[in-house]
């Protein structure tokens, strides 16, 4: 037997790798990352720096105050937040304004960072996971197994997916939910069953996207080389895809994951503008716009912040899918 | 093409019936009796049982041992077959008479979408290609990211906010204004009203069509954009457009006879692939801008749990979608020819 000693490399800097140096390169990438991360802290941060409690919060005295930032330069505003006791103006108080039951937008956009990122995420892996295992089977195997799935994502693929969406939300009743749906309410604390279906229609419109993703580049994959001799040498066919595979196909998936959490996120927010997602006093983006319906003509403040935070998140989801695609995948990128 | 033609038109009718048998099963799975729905909750048992016989729901819902067609699966897809949709349970009307007349509202405001994120986003695409890498291009990147990271029904009201309710240039909501006497004929307002010889209907309409149209086209336009620069970019390094250069011919002539036909393969499956967005999308819109067409209606069935509305609006949405594919895999042979149908 013999053993192989590590030879004595001279002590060099490690070398960035080759996705660390491409991804650095990549300017989308990294603005997207930047983003990306600065929403996970503020999720992570929330409930340390400033707890919350949405169902109990509300101030009838404040109710749909202006941004009190505004007060740094707007008479008006200023009178609003002056205190009536000292005089003093705190124009950090309500930076955001409030809304109809006079409780801080911030407060509320801040915390409904955690809930979007959360289902986006969420919906998203467990499409990948279902969509790519089903498609790499029906690619590797082809027959009955590849007809059948194939048919099922073009029934799926013919609904516009918000209607496939609602359809799947309104299935199942909010007051007595199915234990699958409590469970997953439990396990991710998101506190609203109907969030919970709405993250589970989502992810499930997006599964035939992965299915055909992921078969396709099977089918590329089935015939090469190291495939055919992994066979060769005696591996079972669920070694050969498990072990061969699906690892060199993960690739395209991963840039498609990033990107579909960005459509995901403004799916479930869609779904809860239009009262089948999360419901009220969720502090949930897509909840809060519609919430805002009644008062934005008077009080635009409801309706731009959360929207905004809805459109940053998913601006750097995108960038961060393009970055990775940058690296992953450059062949597809011109 | 023939043969080609069939099969790909029987893939179609099968991938309808896989719709009609889902939404079948989803309807059916949604809580709630529709029979007790229609006559409420103080119903007795009787006229609730009385009513489930004469909309045959208590038949099994797809085999019938005494008699295989005598189950609500195969009488409802005979009667989707003749068109039959049945009729909404509040408002009683049959559903495929408020589709038909409702159809055309969706239908102008989803062309004009269209028509929007065309005319912006194939220029955009196609300038962002030539100018690679110059400021143009750095712009229509930017637009199409931007575009594909705003919320519809965000940037519906963002509009409507900004130039309704502040500046008051255009209507916030609806599809003519109060005082409009437009008598409709093919549906389309802006076109009944230069039909009719009223320029000013006509305008009035299409000042109501802008903001939804530019909310609706967003998404279509970002993607337009990105296809369309992408695809030219892909054909501009091809070979014969070296050769057609070599020749002497002037970039002009290049672009337009030999890089942009052979470019815009893929942008027309996109467009076609718009379909369905713009389906789905017009629930959103159509509800911010109060428009009175499919994508509202079936919104208000949703919050009402109008059943019958509901299946009829997704089944002719999906209809529309596949019928739209169909369409864009055929129109590939005339746009190119080196694609031979077998």
């Amino acid at each position: 037997m013999t053993v192989i000693s590590p030879t004595a490399a001279p002590k060099t800097k490690r070398q960035p790798s080759i996705f660390s140096r491409r991804f650095r390169r990549s300017t989308p990438g990294k603005v997207g990352a930047v983003i990306v991360a600065i929403f996970v802290l503020l999720a992570i941060l929330a409930p340390i720096l400033k707890p919350y409690d949405a169902s109990s919060d509300r101030n009838y005295r404040l109710n749909l105050k202006p941004p009190s930032v505004a007060a740094l330069w707007n008479k008006e505003v200023a009178e609003e937040y002056r205190d009536p006791v000292t005089g003093q103006v705190d124009a950090w108080s309500h930076p955001f304004g409030t809304d109809n039951l006079g409780r801080d937008v911030l407060t509320r956009v801040w915390h409904g960072t955690a809930i979007s990122l959360k289902v986006g995420v969420v919906s998203t892996v467990l499409a990948l996971v279902i969509g790519t295992l089903v498609g790499v089977l029906a690619g590797f195997f082809g027959g009955w197994f590849d007809s059948i799935t194939g048919y099922l994502s073009d029934v799926m693929l013919a609904f516009p997916s918000i209607l496939l969406a609602i359809g799947f939300a309104s299935i199942f009743s909010a007051d007595n939910p199915p234990l699958l749906i409590s469970a997953i309410n439990k396990l991710f604390v998101l506190g609203s069953p109907q969030l919970v279906t709405a993250m589970l229609a989502v992810s499930l419109v997006q599964i035939p996207v992965y299915m055909r993703l992921s078969r396709a580049v099977v089918l590329g994959l089935r015939e090469r080389e190291f495939v055919q001799a992994s066979g060769a040498l005696g591996a079972t066919q669920i070694r050969t895809v498990f072990k061969h595979v699906l690892p060199n196909s993960l690739s395209p998936l991963i840039v498609q994951g990033a990107l579909s959490i960005a459509t995901a996120t403004i799916e479930v927010a869609a779904l809860g503008f239009l009262g089948i997602g999360a419901q009220p006093p969720l502090p949930e983006w897509g909840t809060m716009i519609s919430d805002s319906r009644q008062y934005y003509v008077d009080s635009p403040w409801t309706m731009i912040f959360p929207g905004l935070a809805i459109f940053l998140t998913v601006l750097g989801f995108n960038l961060l899918g393009d970055g990775l695609r940058d690296v992953l995948d450059p062949r597809s990128t011109q | 093409m023939g043969s080609y033609l069939i099969r790909r038109i029987l893939r179609t009718l099968l991938v309808m019936l896989g719709i009609s048998l889902l939404v079948f099963v989803f309807v059916r799975s949604i809580p709630g009796d529709p029979a007790t729905a229609m006559l409420g909750e103080r119903a007795t048992p009787q006229a609730v049982k009385n009513l489930r016989t004469q909309l045959g729901l208590d038949k099994p819902w797809f085999f019938n041992p005494a008699n295989p067609l005598d189950a609500q699966y195969p009488k409802y897809v005979a009667a989707l077959a003749k068109g039959d949709l049945g009729s909404g349970i509040k408002s009683n009307i049959p559903v495929r008479d408020e589709l038909g007349s409702r159809f055309p509202a969706t239908a102008e405001l989803s062309l004009a979408a269209l028509f929007f994120a065309l005319a912006i986003g194939l220029p955009a695409g196609i300038l962002a290609a030539l100018r690679r890498n110059s400021i143009w291009d750095n712009l229509a990147t930017t637009i199409s990211l931007v575009g594909v990271s705003m919320p519809v029904f965000w940037l519906g009201l963002l509009l409507s906010y900004f130039f309704a309710v502040k500046l008051g240039w255009l209507p916030p909501s609806a599809r003519l204004g109060n005082e409009s006497t437009l008598q409709p004929i093919t549906g389309f307002y802006v076109l009944d009203g230069l039909l009719r010889g009223k320029p000013a209907d006509a305008w009035d309409a299409l000042r109501h069509l802008i903001l939804p149209a530019i909310a609706l086209g967003s998404i279509p336009l970002a993607i337009i954009a990105r296809i369309t620069r992408s695809s030219l970019l892909d054909v501009l390094g091809q070979d014969y457009v070296r050769t057609a250069r070599a020749k002497g011919l002037s970039q002009r002539t290049i672009t337009l006879k030999h890089a942009l036909r052979n470019a815009l393969l893929p942008v027309v499956t996109v467009i076609g692939l718009q379909a369905g967005a713009l389906l789905g999308g017009a629930v959103l819109t159509e509800t911010i801008f109060s428009w009175p067409g499919i994508g509202s209606w079936v919104y208000e069935a949703i919050s009402q749990r109008d059943y019958p509305i509901i299946q009829g609006g997704v089944i002719f949405a999906a209809l529309v979608v596949s019928v739209t594919n169909l369409l864009v895999d055929l129109s590939y042979a005339s746009l190119d020819p080196r694609i031979q149908y077998r």
